[in-house]
């Protein structure tokens, strides 16, 4: 695992927006979804970028990770300019630094929970056995290493949502990008995905994204940033309430 | 590498029972399709076929065996002084018209003479010893089983061929010819039923067996070359039958009809099969974005889609062999004529992967949706 202090070798912030606009044509209308966007994040903090639907929140993560492009601004990734790069290496930059955990768990029906780890690892071209250890240690940090080889019909909410996090941070990224990862969880498994967040933040030194209108979550970032109308009105930052020895086993037994 | 595609395909194996049955009946319609017009067009080349000799020597330019005209008998002396030639008998074809009892009229009738001796080269694999026995008899014939009813007669009964009576001393299987009635007889008696006078006695082809170890394509190379015997050419067996069957399809528009179906079951066939698995696709699409998402490029995601596309028509193949096999032999058993040669079969096969793929190709379109940017709403 990279300890916090491999991320440092990019000084300034590890993502970076200035100025970045964007709308959709529906028709003939043109709707206005960001107007000019500024902002940092930093490795090893948890960021909750939070507000109502059709704020321009969705829009703004897929921005900064790099799944759409700007109207007009710059985006900077790792000290990498976003925009500059075409479909291939964003899908290259993608494979090495980021993770993404979605709302909609996303996991192949057909594979167990160990298997849909396994599944990106594999096109890291790392050798099957650090592939099965990396999955299996993954499992075990969200807890559900018990559950590795059951499918998601058989797993629980919470369960699923913990392989999806598994799977984004198996692959050990610097980025991490999370779309509403509690709205189809119950308050428990909900918390408990968050502070999973949030302790791969502050463990591995990972700059971590997360959107949500979800209120429960605003006291578990260390920084929330509200936005409404396509700006981000405020800017905060605070202590989360994390209990920070809270060990596997608690969280598996929520 | 976790086998992402073939586990999807068993996991959610009703999903892809669509695709994998329409690719089967495709490639069912396909084989037996082919395999009726080349059962029907074959029986063109029963002569050849149900004979077992390696080379036919016959009028040049025939375009099929039932075109022949009398050869110079005298071929035969030169045909049997090849070192390699050990057996060489005539065969005397004519058309014939049929008078059996007055309920069926005149029924145009293709007579066969041959040399009824055991050891005859002329339909050996069509009729037994006994039956062969039976044609030594003056005016003996023999004819399909199936062919009876439409003659109009039974085992034992006397008929007309060109104004000469003619006895029925027997049936056979297999003698069924296409376009008219096979009648079988002896060289003498079709001699006598031959109503042009000038042709009499003259041989419409020669057959010869040669040596086991002979290569049958030069010894028929060698045996063209020869003068004064009067115009002749020399054929090996299968090329004459394959030259036969091929002139019955071009020339009654069979093949052109054969073609035009293999395309129009095809088309269909891939219509149906890239629908069905762009829906069987379609149901992933959001695992696929998040793939996508992960980093995992659009080729490796098409591969997957490619891959399972040549599981779904390898399994669509085996369910159209297996059944195919078994309506093959239902048909055999009821005198269907049905047949398949190894080229042809491959070619089914490979037309029913080439459907596979290119309803795999369609279906990878469907990935275009699978944006990871539409998970983010």
């Amino acid at each position: 695992m990279n300890s916090p202090l491999d991320n440092k070798r990019y000084a300034g912030p590890s993502l970076r927006a200035e100025r970045v606009t964007k709308s959709f044509v529906t028709g003939r209308v043109r709707t206005s979804v960001l107007h000019e966007v500024s902002l940092e994040l930093h490795a090893g903090e948890l960021t909750l970028i939070s507000g109502p639907s059709g704020c321009g929140k969705s829009t703004l993560l897929a921005i900064l990770s790099g799944l759409q492009k700007v109207d007009s601004g710059e985006v900077f990734a790792l000290g990498d300019k976003l925009d500059d790069l075409g479909q291939r290496e964003l899908e290259r930059f993608r494979l090495a630094h980021t993770g993404f955990v979605f709302q909609g768990f996303n996991l192949f029906p057909a594979l167990t929970a160990l298997e849909q780890v396994e599944l990106p690892l594999h096109y890291l071209g790392l050798p099957s056995r650090e592939v099965r250890e990396r999955a299996l240690r993954s499992l075990d940090e969200v807890g559900v290493a018990h559950r590795a080889s059951l499918r998601p019909t058989e797993l629980s909410g919470g369960e699923k949502q913990r392989v999806a996090v598994a799977r984004a941070m198996a692959k050990e990224p610097e980025l991490l990008f999370a779309d509403e990862p509690t709205s189809a969880l119950d308050a428990a498994n909900g918390q408990m995905v968050i502070d999973l967040l949030h302790r791969i933040a502050r463990t591995h030194g990972t700059t971590v994204l997360c959107v949500s209108h979800d209120p429960r979550l605003l006291g578990h970032a260390d920084r929330v940033l509200a936005m409404e109308d396509g700006r981000i009105l405020s800017d905060q930052r605070h202590t989360p309430e994390l209990a920070p020895g809270r060990s596997n086993q608690e969280i598996s037994s929520l | 590498m976790v086998p992402l595609a073939r586990k999807t395909l068993i996991y959610e194996w009703r999903r892809f029972l669509p695709a994998i049955l329409a690719v089967g009946f495709a490639g069912l319609l396909q084989v037996l399709q082919a395999a009726l017009v080349l059962g029907i067009f074959s029986s063109a080349s029963v002569y050849i076929t149900g004979s077992t000799a390696d080379i036919w020597v016959g009028y040049p330019g025939t375009q099929s065996v039932d075109q022949g005209r009398s050869l110079d008998p005298n071929v035969e002396m030169h045909m049997r002084m090849d070192p390699h030639v050990t057996q060489v008998e005539p065969f005397i074809w004519l058309d014939g018209d049929w008078r059996g009892d007055r309920t069926t009229g005149g029924v145009s009738v293709y007579v066969s003479g041959i040399d009824p001796r055991p050891e005859g080269l002329m339909f050996a694999r069509v009729l037994d010893k006994d039956m062969r026995a039976r044609l030594e008899e003056p005016d003996a014939v023999v004819v399909d089983r199936a062919d009876l009813e439409k003659l109009g007669v039974g085992v034992g009964k006397q008929a007309a061929i060109n104004g000469h009576t003619v006895r029925i001393v027997g049936v056979s299987s297999g003698l069924r010819a296409l376009g008219g009635v096979n009648v079988v007889t002896s060289l003498e008696t079709a001699r006598r039923l031959n109503p042009d006078p000038q042709d009499a006695g003259r041989p419409t082809y020669l057959v010869a067996k040669l040596d086991a170890n002979a290569d049958t394509k030069s010894v028929a190379a060698r045996l063209r070359h020869a003068t004064g015997f009067g115009p002749y050419d020399v054929w090996a067996a299968r090329d004459f039958a394959r030259r036969t069957v091929l002139y019955w399809m071009l020339d009654t528009g069979a093949g052109a009809g054969v073609l035009f179906l293999a395309g129009i079951v095809f088309l269909v066939g891939a219509v149906i099969t890239s629908q069905t698995l762009v829906a069987a696709v379609a149901g992933s699409v959001r695992e696929y974005a998040t793939l996508n998402a992960l980093g995992v490029g659009l080729p490796a995601l098409r591969r997957v889609v490619l891959e399972q596309a040549f599981w779904v028509g390898a399994l669509g193949l085996f369910g159209a062999s297996f059944v195919g096999a078994l309506l093959m032999a239902i048909a055999r058993s009821r005198d269907v004529p049905v047949y398949l040669s190894i080229p042809v079969t491959l070619i089914c096969a490979l037309l029913v992967m080439a459907l596979a793929a290119v309803s795999g190709l369609a279906a990878m379109r469907s990935l275009r949706r699978a944006d990871p940017a539409t998970l983010l709403r």
